[in-house]
């Protein structure tokens, strides 16, 4: 059953590559004339939800609704709606910033001259637009990948890291420009790693992890229900802890992290962070730090069971180390202030 | 329609474009350099090849430069078609078009119309270039320049031309293919140049299996005497001009199936 509400649907969407599992059972609901940050940590599926939604790859399983109408493999027209910028910026280094343009104007939707300039103004390249591709920089590419994703108009846009590597009054350009879109209607879906950067963009937000979502709803809502109290115990007493914090909470709300020795997050509102300390004090194990917050990140790490962190041989651990650079944020400790700290 | 103009503006400033038609047009402005500069030695030395002086002596240049162009040009094409449908994934840009909904068929079949069309007007450049270089080489080695007018000459090389463009186009087209299903310009150029080279040695030992292969077809299809292969293969049985076209037909077509075939499944990654 289609929901004309959405911009985009998946319902039990499958992938594999050879014997590795990429998408296992992915349901996304992508309502319409919303910012929907798609977040995940690496090797979570992200990409290849990407390509199967732009028709790069298919899926083995599943089903897709762009735009109030299902996509399959015969489907291509329905890309003429979408706009998107999947991984890296695709250019020929030959050509300028406005012959590239050009050349992909040429292909699917057709694409009235002038809306060349009218994108190249949008993101700011307008006075380079002459430049032969191979002298822009990283965030120049960056940029004019998003002119290229935006010059069909399209009611959809999906786009795959879009801050990478712009400046900061880049990204801040580029959010308004996302806020904008959506404000006219459009839907514009953005996997990010910059998870500071999604809270502030975004309406709705789908976390996945292992091929799977494992939430998605508002940002609004998720931040107000969803806070997260990171406890530190004894190494030793995890386990007891951890049974301890599931008989006040949920079986699947309390997460040991396996990065990080004694350190628990509990899926609670932080209003009820002393409660939590309360009942690890009764059971005399006392806690040696405590942590509340509700940003994106804390509900992140919590979800995704990640938390990036560095030995001290300096490597990172908790994170897929052949999945490429990490996005600061990931790297960084819990991002609020706690509410409460011990020790 | 829009999609093959693009595909054209995309390959007219492209240096592999440049550089192969350069390159062919610039070696043979300097064979005929070299031609003229000798020219002393070579009519008067003992055991020198008098037809050296062909290369500058019309009529008979005519056919000195279609089968200098085509014998190289051959090689080239087949890297050059290679070099086109590898930089569509190397640099992710078939990725791009193929996401804004455009037919993955369509897309490399337009692009290697476009090439076609290049290799033709390249073709044309090159012999141009090579006519000019003859006819000055001439007027400085003292031999008349009568011969260009040759009727039958002249009225011979519409023929000559759109074969050796038919098999130009062929060899490009396996270059083509062969980059497509590897994804990769290197592999396509790689494969491209060990089956030129490997038919010829082929050759020696399988000359009835041999003369179906790409480029002693394309030698064939124009005449036999262009040495597309680059040893020309004379031992093998003999094919008729228009039997040979027809097998070189063939491959094209089969080329260009292979490649869209491949395109249209293929799971674009990376």
């Amino acid at each position: 059953m289609i929901d004309p509400s959405l911009a985009l649907a998946t319902r039990g969407l499958r992938k594999s590559y050879g014997s590795r599992l990429a998408l296992d059972g992915l349901d996304l609901s992508v309502p319409s004339g919303v910012v929907y940050g798609f977040l995940g940590p690496n090797g979570a599926g992200k990409t290849t939800t990407m390509r199967v939604l732009t028709g790069l790859i298919h899926a083995d399983g599943g089903a897709v609704e762009l735009l109030g109408r299902p996509f399959t493999r015969r489907d291509r027209h329905r890309l003429f709606d979408v706009g998107a910028l999947v991984e890296s910026p695709a250019f020929y280094p030959y050509l300028s910033g406005r012959d590239n343009l050009r050349a992909l104007a040429a292909s699917g939707a057709p694409t009235p001259g002038r809306r060349i300039d009218e994108v190249l103004e949008i993101v700011g390249l307008r006075e380079r637009a002459s430049d032969a591709v191979s002298r822009y920089s990283l965030g120049m590419k960056q940029r004019l990948g998003i002119a290229g994703a935006l010059l069909n108009d399209p009611a959809l846009l999906l786009l795959d890291e879009p801050s990478n590597g712009l400046d900061p009054a880049g990204i801040v350009a580029i959010r308004e420009t996302f806020r904008h879109l959506a404000s006219i209607g459009k839907t514009v879906f953005v996997s990010s790693h910059l998870l500071a950067e999604v809270q502030q963009m975004a309406d709705v937000v789908g976390i996945i992890a292992a091929g799977r979502l494992v939430r998605e709803g508002s940002m609004e809502d998720l931040l107000a229900s969803e806070g997260v109290v990171r406890v530190r115990v004894q190494p030793g007493e995890v386990a007891t802890a951890s049974a301890l914090l599931v008989r006040l909470t949920a079986p699947d709300r309390v997460t040991p992290s396996p990065t990080e020795p004694g350190w628990i997050s509990v899926q609670v509102a932080p209003s009820r962070t002393a409660e939590v300390n309360r009942s690890l004090a009764e059971a005399g194990i006392y806690a040696s730090g405590l942590t509340s917050g509700n940003d994106l990140e804390e509900l992140f790490l919590a979800l995704t069971g990640t938390m990036g962190s560095a030995d001290p041989d300096g490597t990172f651990t908790g994170i897929d180390p052949s999945a490429g650079p990490l996005a600061p944020t990931e790297l960084a400790p819990t991002g609020l202030a706690p509410t409460e700290v011990l020790s | 329609m829009r999609l093959f103009v693009s595909a054209l503006r995309k390959l007219a400033p492209r240096m592999a474009t440049l550089l192969t038609f350069g390159l062919l047009a610039g070696m043979l402005v300097l064979i005929d350099v070299a031609v003229v500069a000798t020219r002393g030695a070579v009519e008067g030395g003992p055991g020198r090849p008098g037809n050296v002086l062909a290369l500058i002596t019309f009529p008979g240049a005519y056919d000195q430069i279609l089968s200098f162009i085509l014998g190289l040009g051959g090689l080239f094409a087949v890297i050059y078609g290679a070099a086109i449908a590898g930089s569509e994934w190397t640099w992710g840009t078939l990725k791009t078009a193929v996401a804004r909904g455009e037919s993955r068929s369509r897309y490399l079949l337009a692009t290697f119309a476009a090439i076609a069309v290049v290799l033709a007007v390249g073709f044309l450049f090159t012999a141009l270039v090579g006519v000019i270089a003859a006819a000055l080489g001439a007027s400085v080695a003292g031999i008349g320049l009568s011969g260009m007018g040759d009727r039958a000459a002249l009225e011979a090389l519409p023929e000559h031309f759109l074969r050796g463009w038919v098999a130009i186009t062929e060899t490009a087209a396996l270059g083509f293919a062969v980059a497509t299903l590897a994804r990769s310009q290197l592999a396509g150029i790689g494969v491209g140049i060990a089956v030129y080279f490997g038919e010829t040695f082929a050759g020696l030992f399988l000359p009835d299996v041999v003369k179906y292969m790409p480029f002693h077809l394309a030698t064939a299809a124009v005449g036999g005497s262009t040495g597309f292969a680059p040893v020309p293969s004379s031992s093998g049985p003999v094919m008729s001009t228009d039997t040979a076209l027809v097998l070189v037909a063939v491959w094209l077509l089969a080329s260009l199936a292979v490649a869209s075939g491949f395109g249209e499944r293929a799971e674009i990654t990376g």
